[in-house]
C-alpha cells in the first residue's frame, strides 16, 4: 500500500519537474532586432522604420492625451512614414516591472517606446533597461531647449541622450474659487487656512503628494541650491525633522483627519470635483483648463502657484534596451518632438502640455504660432510661474520621502 | 485511463503554475533572484517578521474576513429560510442574485458613490437637513473600522451563500427533517435553531473557510475604500511591490511567502486533524 502510495508520488513529482523544464524552455533570447541604429544614418533609420509597428506604452488615464495621440500622432505617423502606432496602458511602475520580467527572462520587449518621468528614469537605469544615447541622432534634437536644466535634467540627473525630452510642466494647486479668496502663500498661510476651513486640504499618498512634500522641503531648506545634486542624508535628516513637525501640525485639520490619504491624484480630483475638498493639485500646470472643459472640475475652479513654489519638471520617452524596433521607435519619437506635433500638444483645448522647444532655435513664422495659441483662462501662465519654479531633487529623496512618510504621518 | 489523464492535466496546468510561482517567490524572499539581489540574505525576512505593520496588516485582514463572513451568513440564512418559496421565482430571484454580476471594483465605485462624505446618502441626508455641511456625514469610506469594505464584500458575497444555503436545503432534504422533527414533537424555533442551521452550517464549512481566505485577499475593494494604516495585506503587498523603492520588491515576496505557509498550515492541521471537515462538504 506504500508502496503505491510512494510510485504515486514519484509520478507526479516526475510530472512537476518535467512541467518545470517545458515552461522554462524557451528561454532563449529571440532577439531579432539585428539593426543597431547607432550604426546608420537617419535616412537609413527611417527605411528601416518604413511598414513597422511601434507599441507606445504611455499613461491612458487622461481622454486628451488619448485622443491627441490616436487622432493625431498615429495617422500622421502613417501618412508620413508608414508607421503603425499602437498604445499599450501603463506607467511608471508597471514599464519598470514589465522590463524586469522581460529582462530576467531573456526577451525582446513586447514594447517599443514608452512615456517614463524621473522615478522611472531613475528605476530604469538601475536596472539597465534603457536604449541609448540615442537623442542625438534624431534630427528634431536640435530644437529641444537643452540649456533649461528643467529639461536636461531629470531627478538631478543628465538625461546624457537616453530619454528624449517630451514636455514640461509645472505643479500647481487647484482651488475652489467660490469657497476660498485669500489662497494661502506660505506654510504658515497653509496651517492657517486647514484651521479655518478644516477637512477641505489633503494631499494624495502618490507621486502627486510628494512632490508636494518635495517643495515644502525645499523651502524649509531655505535656498534651492541647498538640496541640489546628489542625495545628502545629513542634510534630509535635518530638513525633514522640520517638515515632519510642521505637516503633524496640518494634520488633524487635513481630510478625515490626516488619518487617511487619497490613494491617487484622480481620487483627489473626485472629492474637489465633488466639495468635499476646496483645494486639489496637479503636475500639470494647464489640467485645470482641460478639466473645466470636460465638465469635471466647477467653473470657478483656478489655479495658482503659492510663493514658495512648486516643483517643475519634464516628462520623457525612453526605448528598451530589449526593444524590437528601435529604429521604428527613433522615427516615432522625432516625430513627437516635431515644432508641428509639439505645437498640437500645446494647445489647451488639445493637451496643454508645455513644449520642450526653444521656441528662438524654430523658424519665426512657427515660432509665431506657437505665441499665437490661445491663452489658458483658469491657469496662470507659464511666465508668470517660473520664478516659483523648483528644480526636482535626486530621486532617493522621494524614495526617503514616501517611507517616512508612511512612518512619520500615516502610521502615526 | 481518464482519471489519470485529469490528474496530469491538473498538475500541469493548474499545480505547475501555483508550484513555479511559489518557488519563485521564495528565491525572490532570499535573494537568490532578481535583477538587483546581492545573493543570499535573510534580511528581507528579518525586516518583514520585525515590522508591526505586517503583522497589523493581517490581523485587520481576518477581522475584516470574519466580520464580512458572520454578517453574510447571517444574512444568507435568514433570507434563506424565511423567503425560501419567494426565491425561486419571480422578480426577488433576479434581485438577490444581481449583485453576483458586479465586478468588485464596480462594487467599490457603488459604495463610494452611496456611502461617501460627497455621496449620495449624504447628499440626502443634507437636503432633509439632516446635516449642514457635508464634512458632517459619519465616516463610512477610509474609515478605521473598514465599513466601505464590509458594506462592499457583504453585497457581494451574501447572494453567493443564498444561493448555497437554499441548494443546500433541497439537497439535504432538511424539508424531511423538519418535517420529521415537527412530527416528534419540535418547535418552529427548535427546528430552525436545532435542525436547519446547524445542517447548513455543517455542510457549508468548508465553502465558509475558503471565503474566509477569500476575503482575506482581497484587493480592489480595500485599495479604494480601505485606509492606508492598518491596511488589508493584498494591498500591502501591492504597495511593497510597486512603489517607488525597488529594494522593497523582496519584502513583498517575503510577506506573500509568510501568508501562504500560515494558510497552508492552518489547511494542514484541519486536514489532519479534522479531515471531516473537508470531506462533509465535499459530498
Amino acid at each position: 500500500m506504500k508502496e503505491k502510495r510512494n510510485i504515486k508520488l514519484g509520478s507526479i513529482a516526475t510530472i512537476l519537474i518535467v512541467a518545470v523544464w517545458i515552461t522554462s524552455c524557451g528561454k532563449g533570447t529571440n532577439d531579432d532586432s539585428s539593426f543597431d541604429p547607432s550604426k546608420h544614418s537617419w535616412e537609413e533609420i527611417q527605411s528601416e522604420a518604413a511598414g513597422k509597428t511601434v507599441t507606445f506604452m504611455m499613461w491612458g488615464g487622461d481622454p486628451k492625451i488619448n485622443a491627441y495621440i490616436n487622432g493625431y500622432v498615429a495617422p500622421a505617423l502613417k501618412n508620413e512614414y508608414n508607421i503603425t502606432l499602437e498604445t499599450a496602458n501603463g506607467q511608471g511602475n508597471a514599464i519598470v516591472q514589465l522590463l524586469m520580467a522581460e529582462k530576467q527572462a531573456g526577451q525582446p520587449s513586447n514594447i517599443d517606446m514608452m512615456w517614463i518621468n524621473g522615478e522611472t528614469f531613475y528605476q530604469l537605469r538601475q536596472i539597465e533597461a534603457l536604449y541609448g544615447p540615442f537623442v542625438d541622432q534624431l534630427p528634431n534634437a536640435t530644437y529641444i531647449d537643452l540649456e533649461n536644466p528643467f529639461i536636461s535634467m531629470d531627478f538631478q540627473e543628465n538625461i546624457n541622450g537616453m530619454e528624449a525630452p517630451w514636455g514640461n510642466v509645472q505643479m500647481t494647486l487647484i482651488y475652489n474659487s467660490d469657497k476660498v479668496q485669500n489662497v494661502p502663500q506660505t506654510r504658515a498661510q497653509l496651517l492657517d487656512y486647514v484651521k479655518k476651513y478644516p477637512g477641505t486640504f489633503t494631499i494624495d499618498n502618490h507621486f502627486t503628494g510628494l512632490t508636494f512634500l518635495k517643495a515644502l522641503l525645499i523651502d524649509i531648506a531655505g535656498d534651492e541650491e541647498s538640496l541640489k545634486g546628489d542625495f545628502n542624508a545629513q542634510k534630509y535628516e535635518k530638513y525633514t525633522a522640520e517638515l515632519w513637525s510642521y505637516f503633524n501640525k496640518l494634520k488633524p485639520y487635513l481630510w478625515k483627519q490626516g488619518t487617511v490619504f487619497p490613494e491617487n491624484v484622480a481620487q483627489m480630483h473626485q472629492l474637489f470635483a465633488a466639495g468635499e475638498l476646496y483645494f486639489t493639485m496637479s503636475n500639470n500646470d494647464a489640467e485645470v483648463d482641460n478639466k473645466i472643459n470636460e465638465g469635471l472640475f466647477p467653473p470657478s475652479a483656478r489655479a495658482y502657484v503659492p510663493d514658495f513654489g512648486t516643483i517643475q519638471n519634464s516628462h520623457y520617452l525612453g526605448i528598451p534596451k530589449n526593444g524590437r524596433d528601435k529604429a521604428a521607435a527613433m522615427v516615432a519619437i522625432n516625430f513627437l518632438l516635431s515644432p508641428e506635433a509639439q505645437l498640437e500638444k500645446l494647445d489647451p483645448q488639445v493637451w496643454g502640455d508645455g513644449t520642450v522647444l526653444n521656441l528662438e532655435e524654430l523658424p519665426v513664422s512657427m515660432a509665431a504660432r506657437f505665441n499665437d495659441l490661445p491663452a489658458r483662462k483658469y491657469a496662470p501662465s507659464r511666465d508668470s510661474i517660473q520664478s516659483k519654479a523648483r528644480m526636482e531633487l535626486a530621486p532617493e529623496y522621494m524614495i526617503r520621502l514616501a517611507e517616512d512618510f508612511r512612518d512619520q504621518i500615516i502610521n502615526q | 485511463m481518464t482519471r489519470k489523464i485529469a490528474l496530469i492535466f491538473y498538475i500541469l496546468f493548474a499545480a505547475v503554475p501555483v508550484v513555479c510561482g511559489l518557488f519563485y517567490a521564495i528565491f525572490y524572499s532570499l535573494g537568490l533572484t532578481g535583477i538587483l539581489s546581492d545573493g543570499l540574505t535573510l534580511s528581507h525576512w528579518e525586516q518583514t517578521l520585525s515590522s508591526s505593520t505586517f503583522y497589523k496588516s493581517i490581523g485587520y485582514s481576518l477581522f475584516i474576513a470574519l466580520v464580512v463572513m458572520t454578517i453574510s451568513i447571517v444574512l444568507a440564512l435568514w433570507i434563506t429560510i424565511s423567503w425560501l418559496q419567494d426565491l425561486k421565482k419571480g422578480i426577488l430571484s433576479y434581485m438577490i442574485y444581481l449583485p453576483l454580476a458586479f465586478p468588485a471594483i464596480v462594487m467599490a465605485f457603488f459604495s463610494f458613490q452611496l456611502l461617501s462624505k460627497s455621496g449620495f446618502l449624504s447628499r440626502v441626508a443634507h437636503s432633509m437637513g439632516v446635516i449642514n455641511q457635508l464634512q458632517q456625514f459619519p465616516d463610512w469610506i477610509n474609515d478605521a473600522y473598514g465599513v466601505g469594505i464590509i458594506f462592499s464584500l457583504c453585497l457581494l458575497i451574501t447572494p453567493f451563500f443564498i444561493i448555497l444555503f437554499s441548494n443546500l436545503y433541497h439537497n439535504e432534504r432538511i424539508p424531511a427533517l423538519a418535517h420529521l422533527a415537527a412530527t416528534l414533537g419540535a418547535s418552529q424555533n427548535q427546528i430552525v435553531w436545532r435542525v436547519v442551521i446547524p445542517v447548513l452550517l455543517k455542510k457549508s464549512a468548508f465553502t465558509i473557510f475558503l471565503f474566509v481566505l477569500f476575503v482575506m485577499g482581497t484587493y480592489e475593494i480595500p485599495l479604494l475604500l480601505g485606509r492606508q494604516d492598518p491596511s488589508m495585506l493584498s494591498v500591502l503587498i501591492i504597495q511593497k511591490l510597486q512603489k517607488f523603492n525597488l529594494a522593497d520588491i523582496p519584502q513583498a515576496y517575503t510577506m506573500a511567502v509568510i501568508y501562504v505557509i500560515i494558510i497552508g498550515t492552518v489547511v494542514a492541521i484541519l486536514f489532519y486533524g479534522k479531515p471531516q471537515f473537508f470531506k462533509n462538504s465535499a459530498q
